[in-house]
């Protein structure tokens, strides 16, 4: 991938073709091939070739310089390594050799070398996640699915075996659409959608590997498509320049036509009578030649050196940028980059400013700032200043531990905290990492994290928390999922002491409406919740209701019903959800904060105060874009605001119009009001019908807030804007959404944040922080616009004083074409002589110090304003010049009218006179430049001294080339004959004060009577320190009488209800909704208890898929079994049963567990692990059918049935008793089987998987009673039916580490069969004592297996957890169970044992 | 695409007051306090040296006739009438009397001037060959073609020195003659006609081609001269050092004027009893009057000019310098009302 402009070979002819492309370097490059035309030329053949070389030789040089920087850029991209399959095995290529069709190996973190479909991954159901915000800014993480076709391609066997062919669609940029048909051979197509395609720039997340197919490489790509050139901009400076060189054109035009008029009649009248005067071949009238002379003599006219002066000075300003240790982000040290310079002054013109939120004002950080639990309010810390401030209030804390009455309910609030999401932990090593796809959601977790609640685990059908050191764990029952509609989401859940309770957080407006009647605080919490709003943050209400079991079934049955609706499905889930989430209770609410950008509000206010108006536009969600305007303090709580929300043309039209009207007199003026519109009445709104209405109304407004607005919409405000308001826009964003505001409007800047690069990719200027606009308008935007303005008309004024004095001069030569000067020094002009002060106007005028430009901003109107460069002010510049011209002709024309100007009475020549001229010339422009500089640096002193200086010395050099060097006969000698007529010295004194006096008269009366801001602002920086105390204040009051007059307390009679002005309650989350995989497929398909390798290979078995490599693990081990005990023809019956009739029983089970637990667990009671209160339950018999249900539900893979058992069975028995359970039904009636893939196969299978799952989720079962006689069960089982296995070894393993040393013997017929003296690989199950203490060299491997699987992360000291016992535990609230009381197993083998 | 378009950290810039834009400034805000005094300053200095310049130039005695010879203007209309219409115009002279009642101080400085000739007329003053000028042999015989039509004779002989400047030499000469009493003879005034010409041109950017055989003339053969002329250029003068291309006449010439009304140095006059100046007494200006100017009505003067340490008289610029000087306090005097009405307008703000 090239992306570079040129090569060695094609540079210069493209480079060349690319300049004369320029009307003005065309222009000059005609000129200079006229001049080699014999005798047209006044002024020599080269005098323009040489400029306009050296200005070509300049630019060329800064255009290798900037070439040179994207070859580097390419190399590195091109350079990257990935891994590709080649040749049947991996190799490590560079991106740039990735080919379409290449299978491609990723790993976590890695950004991905090309687009392609995704073949499948280590995740289960093949997903993957994706950081898509390389390339749409949105933060949350996509889930992208593989096929099923190919999601069982797990090695490189397989991936080799894969053959077909991938139809798909022409490389297109839009991201989010896919076509395309994937063909294995042998097998009809399968259409690719865009869940399957992984796109170059993304980054994998949370996946430890994944394969792809190629489908696009480079340019292909959706994202090099995307990037393509942005626009090229022309700053509004720039179009009035091109203007105005036009119209100088035309000037030159005029002026060489009244030349060529002028001569002809000045032929005519003494022509005939000019006998010394006869050329050959000389035709008089010669109109055309004469024309082009008069343009060559003129042709200067047009300054030849302001274009390169200009991409000079613009490129040192954009280093200034660059450079501005300011705009330094030290955080990731970025600095601001100015990726174009051509809108430098483009940046102090800004009037509309349209702001992404994501990203841009927010980090996208959510915070939980504060909560108020049962009416009281925490986290009210005002001495939290810092950014990085969390939930952190003691108080909260010591209500919970010391007893405070709203103790349960702060347990409560915590807890469900814990519960109700979809969080995913990750566990890395002690710490867990919350993997959300809502950042909202991963902040209330980690909050409740910090206040001791940790949320550990997630299985598909239970979490694990731990609170206050002792573990519980919740059957997740439903997820009733978010939506933008219903604001809330729920989960139910059985708690540990086996309650079912419907957890529920949400927006706080349908919170309250279904909160019960016996709910409390409710006023409290709802004026807490206003005290959060007006700070900006978001809040939630939580609330809880317990339901009846049947309530819960019957809702259950519905649902049921419901989710099998084909048609509407969602929408009556929702209703169904609708009905169960009722008669809450309320808790509290959390306040989230989203948090800003380092000084967000304060550069918004500043900007504000520089009349610039912002306009938030973003993807995101009304509430939250609201809630962002006040904390951000772009609205101020008392602004009305204007809401339209509309879902048709003719709604949308009526409340613009209606508020139009109301508005009357008032549209069209700034007013203190708030528009708020969604993208939907946007999108009705732009109708061509009522698009001036809205424009009109939204430009009536202080601020405007678009939310849920698509990238295109976004442009199109931008567009709307851009092409109405005859006003400078500025989009900054931060996303690959924000890109097309980016590009349109007028300038574009980018956030650099951790978001990625399109933005940045497609920005003008590159920011690392929101709060750097400040600096990059206020001060660099209204420095470059002085700067480049100054250094504009500078270099048109110049060129016109000298060379207007040209036309003077035809009107004494009889308009022959004759120049005054010396065509050298025509052609140095520009190059040498006067080319510093434009330079040092360009890159060091400062209209005052950067400290006054952001103290006050109202500076910024005078570029804001246009009032310094115009069209107008052009014209007054050329007709100053024109004055200038004069005076500089007419007064030394008149000085050395009678030739006798030396004191030798010598006479002079034209080029005498030339002398004189000329350097009055460099003398006054220079000189006017000086006092156009307002700062004066050693800079501007030595560009303006030293060109005047460096004129007198080449012309005292110059005058002595002739005859040495052939050049300018008429030089010679000119040097001593000037510099010692006093008319020399004398006109040098008269002449530029005679042309400047009225500038410095005019500026003087100005500065007097007509006083600006800037110079006040200017006096008091000059002024002395006793002095300014007393002109500050004076001063002061008048920047106010300056301030643009917003009526602050107009009352405006709206009369629809679409104005609101209290202030709202914006609810936090940031749910994706209709995914690929739904929110409860999410929570269904994660169980972090199971053991992860962190390795990165995706080879190896250890890193893939869970549930796959379990099924696989154990379907190879086959081992004997052989008992031909009474029951297995009764075993074997009921397995075949219950394999041929799944569906029937499937159902029933899933009933009869929610029944057996209510049944189990009467609310009040609670359990203590004991094997007497199992007694009770046993009886029941519904443990028992629990228990029969697992082996079915393996074979029916519903594994998550056994996640779900193994997870919460506790609350109902004991270990014992499952175990019991499971080898009385399965265990002793296995079939000694020869043949594989019977029943009988299937069935150990698994027995095989759900004992290892319970080993190795759950060791901690085993732990108890203090004979171990589960475990030994277990153990024996193992050895017999499964030897070699790693169950058995597992089993055995922790036998040997948990067993005292005095009571190794097992006792093998306890319970179960009695297992012979199995032929066991491993260590005997009489294992020696010196065996039994762990060495902790005796098996790392699985120890650290264990470890990983059990640790608790955050990782509490063992020794509290050791004697963390029930009876220490404060009584628990109603629903509160302890289950076991030593959840934390010795996680260390160091540990000695028990 | 630019990944790391933004961490530069290779080439971070010093933290110095220039790329901090922090250089030390001077601000120099142009107020009505510090533009006032120095309108006044400046212009009383003006007007203060605009009066010297003004009396210095009208110290400068000027004398100057026309000898155009229009008809009814003395005896030089005579040989106008002569050569009107005639080319080359026969040889003609004629007489110019005048008197001076007192010292005319000296150095006295004789000069022409001519008026309406466009010597800065392009086509006419690119019609050298600067080369030739110089000596140079290969220019002599190969005159450039600006020359053109002055650049080769007919017969294909190289002029020397070639171009239309050269062509048209100034050829009328003057003599002067000085009675001391009334009635008493005209003794001829003599005219120092060496050091007219610039030094540099004299010495350096005119210079005779290599002598042949010790003789000019040799070094000329095989060019012919301008066919204004009467004579070869190597016999301007009888005097070696000042004839061919170092005539200083011709030299003078050379020197195109800038505009259209210009005069030329024709002689000092500082030798013997006048290096003083010319004493009273009646004089005479013997004119030989060749050179053509009515065909482009132009005008022929010739000029007895004293010179101060600034040259010949021209009041201009000491005009100049009193009308910006007094524009300036003109203009300070605008300024002080402003000054006023702002300051007024400003107390009045206060009060409010």
């Amino acid at each position: 991938m090239d992306t570079a402009k040129y090569s060695i070979w094609s540079f210069l002819p493209r480079y060349l073709f690319l300049q004369f492309r320029k009307a003005a370097n065309a222009f000059f490059l005609f000129i200079t091939i006229l001049q080699q035309i014999s005798d047209i030329s006044p002024t020599g053949r080269y005098t323009t070739a040489l400029p306009l070389m050296i200005i070509l030789i300049v630019s060329g040089i800064k255009e290798i310089i900037e070439d040179y920087q994207r070859h580097k850029a390419d190399r590195l991209i091109n350079t990257k390594k990935t891994t590709v399959l080649r040749q049947k095995v991996w190799q490590v290529v560079m991106w740039k050799e990735v080919k379409v069709g290449d299978v491609v190996k990723a790993s976590n973190g890695q950004f991905l070398p090309a687009d392609m479909l995704l073949v499948s991954s280590s995740e289960p159901q093949s997903m993957c996640y994706v950081a898509t915000a390389n390339l749409d800014g949105e933060t949350n993480l996509k889930i992208r699915q593989a096929l099923p076709e190919t999601a069982r391609m797990l090695n490189r066997k397989q991936l080799l075996s894969l053959s077909g062919k991938i139809e798909c669609e022409q490389p297109n940029r839009h991201f989010s659409t896919f076509a395309g048909n994937l063909c294995l051979t042998g097998k009809s197509p399968v259409p690719i959608g865009p869940n399957q395609i992984l796109l170059r720039g993304t980054q994998l997340k949370n996946t430890q590997w994944i394969f792809g197919v190629v489908v696009y490489t480079g340019f292909e790509t959706k994202f090099m498509q995307n990037s393509v050139k942005s626009p090229l901009k022309k700053s509004t400076v720039e179009k009035v320049t091109n203007m105005q060189i036009l119209l100088l054109f035309l000037v030159l035009l005029v002026i060489s036509f009244l030349s060529c008029v002028g001569a002809i009649f000045w032929n005519d009248f003494y022509q005939k009578e000019m006998w010394y005067i006869k050329k050959k071949d000389f035709t008089y009238n010669n109109f055309g030649f004469d024309l082009l002379m008069f343009i060559i003599l003129y042709h200067n006219l047009i300054p030849i050196s302001l274009l390169v002066t200009l991409e000079i000075v613009k490129y040192i300003q954009g280093l200034f940028i660059n450079w501005d240790e300011d705009m330094h982000f030290k955080g990731n040290n970025l600095y601001a980059v100015a990726r174009t310079s051509n809108l430098n002054e483009e940046l102090g013109q800004v009037k509309y400013l349209f702001s992404d939120k994501t990203g841009t004002l927010t980090c996208n950080i959510m915070t939980f700032k504060k909560c108020t639990i049962a009416g009281i309010i925490y986290g009210e810390s005002s001495s939290c200043v810092t950014d990085q401030c969390e939930f952190n209030d003691p108080t909260l804390l010591r209500n919970f531990k010391n007893g405070h009455p709203t103790e349960k309910y702060i347990k409560e609030f915590l807890t469900l905290l814990c519960v109700c999401h979809t969080v995913i932990p990750e566990k890395h090593g002690n710490e867990i990492i919350y993997q959300a796809s809502s950042p909202d959601e991963a902040a209330l977790v980690k909050g409740a994290k910090k206040l001791g609640f940790v949320f550990t685990a997630r299985t598909p059908y239970s979490v694990t928390i731990r609170a206050m050191k002792e573990y519980f764990t919740f059957e997740i029952l439903n997820v009733l999922e978010f939506s933008s509609d219903r604001k809330r989401m729920s989960v139910i859940v059985r708690t540990p002491t086996g309650q079912l309770r419907l957890y529920c957080k949400g927006a706080d407006s349908v919170i309250y409406e279904r909160l019960s009647d016996e709910s409390l605080f409710m006023d409290e919490t709802l004026s807490h919740l206003e005290c959060f709003a007006t700070e900006g943050l978001r809040t939630l209400c939580v609330a809880y209701t317990d339901l009846t079991e049947k309530d819960y079934k019957e809702w259950l049955q519905k649902y049921k019903r419901a989710s099998a609706v084909l048609e509407d499905r969602s929408k009556i889930i929702e209703q169904c959800y609708d009905t169960i989430e009722k008669e809450f209770l309320l808790l509290g609410a959390t306040a989230i904060e989203d948090r800003l950008q380092a000084r967000v509000p304060e550069t918004i206010e500043t900007l504000l105060k520089a009349n610039i108006r912002i306009w938030v536009l973003t993807g995101d969600k009304q509430e939250t874009v609201i809630n962002t305007a006040y904390s951000c303090k772009l609205i101020a709580s008392c602004m009305p605001r204007i809401k339209l929300n509309a879902h048709s043309f003719e709604a949308t039209e009526e409340a613009i119009n209606q508020n139009c009207e109301d508005l009357g007199d008032l549209l069209g003026q700034e007013n203190d009001l708030v528009l708020i519109i969604d993208g939907e009445t946007l999108k009705y709104a732009f109708r061509f019908e009522i698009k001036k209405n809205f424009l009109n109304l939204a430009l009536s407004c202080r601020a405007v807030l678009c939310c849920r607005l698509s990238p295109l919409q976004k442009a199109e405000i931008v567009h709307l804007v851009k092409s109405h308001v005859k006003a400078i826009t500025l989009a900054v964003g931060d996303g690959a959404n924000d890109v097309g505001m980016i590009q349109t409007a007028h300038v574009g800047v980018g956030i650099t944040g951790n978001e990625g690069l399109q933005a940045t990719n497609n920005s003008d200027y590159a920011i690392a922080q929101f709060s750097y606009l400040e600096k990059l308008l206020l001060v660099h935007g209204s420095w470059n616009y002085i700067r480049v303005t100054k250094c504009i008309l500078y270099c048109f004024y110049k060129n016109v004083v000298l060379y207007i004095i040209q036309l003077w001069f035809a009107f004494v030569n009889g308009f022959s074409g004759q120049i005054l000067f010396d065509s050298w020094c025509i052609s140095l002009y520009n190059v040498i002589f006067t080319s510093l002060p434009p330079f040092t106007l360009g890159v060091f005028e400062q209209c005052c110090t950067q400290r006054s430009l952001l103290k006050y901003p109202q500076l910024y109107a005078i570029s804001q304003e246009e009032k310094i460069f115009n069209t107008k002010v052009f014209w007054i510049e050329f007709m100053n010049a024109l004055v200038h011209s004069f005076i500089l002709f007419w007064l030394p024309k008149q000085m050395v009218e009678h030739d006798m100007v030396s004191k030798g009475g010598y006479t002079t020549d034209y080029l005498f006179l030339g002398n004189f001229i000329y350097t009055y010339v460099v003398v006054t422009v220079c000189l006017k430049a000086g006092l156009e500089t307002l700062s004066w640096t050693k800079f501007t002193h030595l560009a303006i001294w030293g060109s005047i200086i460096i004129w007198m010395a080449f012309f005292a050099i110059y005058s002595y080339f002739w005859p040495t060097i052939p050049v300018s006969p008429d030089m010679r000698g000119q040097v001593n004959m000037a510099m010692v007529s006093p008319h020399f010295w004398l006109g040098f004194l008269l002449v530029p004060t005679a042309c400047l006096i009225q500038n410095i008269l005019w500026r003087t009366v100005k500065n007097t009577y007509k006083r600006t801001l800037l110079e006040e602002i200017r006096e008091l920086e000059s002024m002395k320190v006793q002095r300014q105390d007393y002109l500050r204040r004076d001063f002061e009051k008048r920047v106010k009488a300056v301030q643009p007059k917003v009526s602050q307390t107009y009352e405006l009679a709206f009369r629809n209800e679409a104005v609101e002005q209290t202030i709202p309650h914006g609810y936090a989350f940031s749910q994706t909704e209709q995914a690929v995989v739904t929110q409860e497929e999410i929570v269904r398909s994660y169980d972090t208890t199971s053991y992860r390798s962190r390795s990165t290979s995706p080879e190896g078995l250890s890193s893939g898929s869970l549930k796959e490599m379990d099924r696989k693990k154990y379907s190879t081990i086959i081992s004997s079994f052989c008992d031909k005990g009474d029951r297995k023809d009764q075993g074997r019956r009921g397995v075949t049963e219950e394999l041929q009739s799944p569906s029937e029983l499937q159902p029933q089970t899933c009933l009869v567990v929610h029944g057996a637990a209510s049944d189990a667990c009467p609310s009040s009671v609670s359990f203590q692990c004991d094997v007497g209160s199992a007694v009770a339950l046993h009886e029941s018999g519904s443990l028992r059918k629990r228990v029969e249900g697992l082996v079915p539900a393996f074979l029916r893979g519903e594994l998550s049935y056994i996640y779900t058992f193994l997870g919460t069975y506790r609350a109902s028995a004991t270990p014992q008793q499952v175990l019991d359970l499971l080898f009385h039904r399965y265990g002793c009636v296995l079939p000694c089987s020869d043949e594989g893939g019977g029943p009988q196969d299937q069935l150990k299978e698994a027995m095989t998987f759900i004992l290892g799952t319970w080993l190795k989720d759950h060791p901690e079962d085993f732990h108890q009673p203090q004979d171990l006689l589960p475990l030994k069960v277990l153990t024996a089982y193992a050895q017999m039916n499964m030897s070699g296995s790693d169950l058995e070894r597992r089993a055995h393993l922790l036998l040997v580490q948990l067993e005292p040393p005095e009571s190794v013997k097992i006792e093998p017929e306890a319970h179960g069969p009695a297992p012979p003296p199995g032929p066991a690989v491993g260590p005997p199950p009489e294992g020696e004592p010196g065996l039994t203490p762990a060495s902790p060299s005796a098996a790392p491997a699985p120890e650290g297996e264990l470890a990983s699987a059990l640790d608790p992360p955050g990782a509490s000291p063992p020794e509290p957890a050791l004697e963390a016992e029930p009876a220490s535990v404060p009584p628990p609230a109603s629903a509160w169970a302890v289950v076991s009381s030593t959840p934390n197993l010795p996680t260390s083998p160091e540990r000695p044992p028990l | 695409m630019i990944w790391s378009a933004t961490s530069r950290g290779v080439h971070q810039p010093d933290n110095t007051a220039f790329t901090q834009q922090r250089l030390p400034a001077w601000q120099p805000l142009l107020s009505a306090s510090i533009v006032l005094p120095l309108f006044f300053c400046v212009g009383l200095a003006f007007i203060g040296l605009g009066l010297g310049l003004y009396y210095s130039s009208n110290g400068i005695k000027e004398l100057e006739y026309d000898y155009t010879g229009n008809p009814g203007t003395g005896n030089c209309s005579v040989c106008a009438a002569a050569g009107q219409g005639r080319a080359p115009p026969p040889s003609c002279s004629c007489t110019w009397y005048f008197s001076l009642p007192e010292l005319f101080q000296g150095p006295v400085f004789l000069y022409y001037e001519l008026s309406n000739f466009y010597q800065n007329n392009r086509r006419y003053s690119v019609s050298r060959d600067d080369e030739q000028l110089s000596g140079l042999q290969s220019a002599l015989r190969h005159p450039t073609n600006e020359c053109a039509p002055y650049q080769r004779t007919a017969t294909g002989l190289p002029i020397a020195p070639c171009g239309a400047i050269a062509n048209s030499l100034f050829n009328d000469s003057f003599s002067l003659w000085h009675q001391r009493r009334p009635g008493g003879p005209y003794v001829e005034v003599p005219l120092d006609r060496t050091s007219i010409a610039w030094w540099t041109d004299y010495h350096v950017k005119f210079r005779n081609p290599p002598l042949v055989n010790g003789s000019l003339a040799l070094a000329f053969q095989g060019t012919a001269p301008p066919p204004n002329w009467h004579r070869p250029v190597y016999q301007l003068s009888p005097d070696p050092n000042n004839t061919g291309f170092i005539n200083q006449d011709f030299v003078v010439w050379m020197r195109t004027a800038a505009l259209p009304t210009f005069r030329k140095l024709y002689a000092r006059i500082r030798q013997g009893n006048y290096s003083a100046g010319l004493p009273r007494g009646s004089y005479f200006v013997n004119i030989t009057y060749n050179y053509p100017v009515s065909s482009f009505g132009g005008h022929k003067l010739i000029i007895f000019s004293s010179i101060s340490w600034m040259g010949g008289k021209n009041p201009f610029l000491g005009i100049a310098y009193l009308v910006v000087g007094s524009v300036c306090i003109l203009m300070g005097f605008v300024m002080l009302v402003v000054y006023i009405r702002y300051q007024d307008q400003n107390e009045e703000d206060e009060e409010e």
